[in-house]
């Protein structure tokens, strides 16, 4: 493993009944880096995030700064700063934003920082949510609901960023909105593994692409290679 | 029929018990709502209060407050027993929520043995929190035990809205309501949570116990008929609304309390279970289901 390996994944697998939604796969994930996972609908994206979270019960293993951590439970992953925005949000919907961002901090010491620097630090990377704090989550747009969703995660002050098809459902110009503050996160030097479905949006973020289709990783390639969809088609026809 | 001076009276004792109700239908939504579990042994913790407080207060003569602070960490801790010895061995090896359901059925027969083996199998009461009364206006009176039911069991609801609203692990506990997999994901013990809340629900059936011990009896037994009433009281305010088995248990206490009074006492069960029936044929999700607005 390389020194600078942030996380690592091998040989992870699982089942659904008797469907092998995702055979053995190794991925990486480098200190700073924003790493790409693209594949059709029911490729088993969804499965490999869940598996690596141990949402869903697999096979394998997974490191993380080099420590295996293969043996813990969901919540002690995101103790150990591997955060994850799931497919659909995930939010507390009959909850206030505040309360949804707050509880985003649940790992986090008191002492360190006061809960509203916390939140201004959100604030300024989605300044509508502001506006929309004392909000019931399940009442805003969608687009305002990944904002929250992203900034709850982003209050847990992750290591890792995990986000699965953040741009789902949403306006193009909401998603470019979000994808971009990724990208100015990854900047400052936060890794994310972003899955998508749909390439364009995702290939301008990222340095390093994994396709993955039929529960398999198809390809591992950077993301220039990628010129456009056309380049994709051949793993996403099957 | 019944007179204005009945009326009232019924009023308050029915308010009063349905306080009790409430609280113990708050206890069956804490617990669903961590875990999707309907606890049946909810019951026992009202049971286990009063039997308890009785003891403290008999063997070593304390005074009541004291006792009463005693006993409810013994019930909440008996609640985190159940939740570690019963509970938890069958959540980690996945078995049904029904399977879950049935063991604390069962629990609750085994506690009701053992009670029956340490503490006997006679009533036993212990006197109002404020001896004297009751209080008089005109015809009407009131035991004043009602007034301590009603003041503490107010001051209760509060503390929990406290609980829920202000501290971090309240909203922790109302966020693996909500999304069990989006709280673990943030870093929220979701099995201990769950431990929590069976300890919550065994403190408020103990507060219960012991507010409503002087005005009837406690014994071995009492758990299943508050149990009873307090899901009922949970599944009218729409299962897993707390503020809604609040009123449900309210509504439940009044309704009983004039049933008994216009149709006699062997009508107060009967009542207890038409209006059960009654909600689930017109509102089957619950009269308070709506206003928590569920999201799925
Ligand atoms: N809970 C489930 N039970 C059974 N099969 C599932 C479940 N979730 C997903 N699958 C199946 O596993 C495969 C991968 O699904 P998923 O990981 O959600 O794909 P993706 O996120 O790439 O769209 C699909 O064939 C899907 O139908
Ligand atoms: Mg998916």
């Amino acid at each position: 493993m390389s020194a600078s390996a942030l996380l690592e994944v091998r040989d992870l697998s699982a089942h659904y009944g008797r469907v092998h939604a995702l055979k053995p796969t190794s991925l990486l994930v480098n200190e700073g880096e924003i790493v790409t996972i693209l594949g059709p609908n029911g490729a088993g994206k969804t499965t490999l995030l869940r598996a690596m979270l141990r949402l869903t019960p697999s096979t394998g293993q997974v490191f993380f700064k080099g420590k295996d951590i293969t043996g813990l439970s969901t919540h002690r992953r995101a103790e150990e700063g591997i955060i994850m925005v799931q497919e659909g949000r995930g939010l507390f919907g009959q909850m206030s934003v505040r309360e949804n961002l707050t509880l985003g901090a649940y790992t986090q010491p008191s002492g360190t920082m006061s809960m509203d620097d916390r939140l201004d630090k959100v604030f300024a990377l989605f300044p509508r949510l502001k506006e929309r704090i004392n909000q019931i989550a399940g009442s805003l747009s969608g687009g305002e609901q990944q904002m929250v969703a992203v900034g709850r995660a982003l209050m847990a002050e992750p290591k890792l960023l995990i986000l699965d098809e953040p741009s789902l459902g949403l306006a193009p110009r909401v998603a470019t909105e979000i994808i971009e503050t990724l990208g100015a996160l990854n900047r400052k030097g936060l890794g994310i593994l972003l899955v998508e479905q749909k390439a364009p949006l995702a290939l301008k973020l990222a340095k390093r692409v994994y396709v993955l289709s039929l529960g398999r990783i198809a390809a591992e390639l950077p993301a220039t290679d990628i010129k456009s969809h056309h380049d994709l088609a051949q793993y996403y026809l099957h | 029929m019944i007179t204005l001076t009945q009326l009232i009276q019924s009023l308050v004792t029915g308010v009063g018990v349905g306080l009790i109700y409430g609280l113990v239908g708050i206890g069956f939504c804490v617990i669903y709502n961590a875990s999707g579990i309907v606890n049946f042994a909810q019951g026992v913790f009202v049971m286990l209060g009063g039997m308890i407080c009785h003891a403290i207060l008999s063997k070593f003569g304390m005074p009541m407050l004291l006792a009463a602070l005693l006993s409810i960490p013994i019930v909440a801790i008996s609640g985190i027993l159940i939740e570690v010895l019963v509970v938890r061995p069958m959540w980690n090896r996945g078995a049904a929520l029904f399977a879950i359901i049935l063991a604390t059925l069962a629990t609750q027969i085994m506690i009701e043995r053992i009670t029956i083996l340490t503490l006997g199998d006679q009533p036993r009461s212990f006197p109002e929190f404020t001896l004297g009364g009751p209080l008089k206006i005109g015809d009407i009176a009131i035991g004043y035990q009602y007034f301590w039911i009603m003041g503490c069991g107010a001051l209760m609801v509060g503390l929990l809205w406290l609980f829920f609203t202000r501290t971090t692990m309240g909203r922790a506990l109302r966020a693996c309501s909500q999304n069990r997999e989006s709280a673990a994901l943030l870093g929220i013990p979701v099995s201990r949570m769950l431990m929590v809340s069976f300890a919550l629900s065994a403190a408020l059936g103990a507060v219960a116990g012991i507010l409503v011990t002087p005005t009837q009896f406690t014994a071995y037994n009492v758990g299943t008929p508050f149990g009873v009433n307090g899901f009922i009281a949970a599944i009218i305010g729409g299962f897993g609304n707390a503020a809604g088995a609040l009123a449900g248990g309210i509504l439940l206490g009044i309704l009983q309390a004039l049933a008994i009074v216009i149709f006699g006492a062997g009508f107060k069960n009967v009542a207890a279970l038409t209006v059960l029936l009654l909600v689930l044929f017109i509102f089957p999700s619950g009269i308070f289901a709506g206003l928590k607005g569920k999201s799925h």
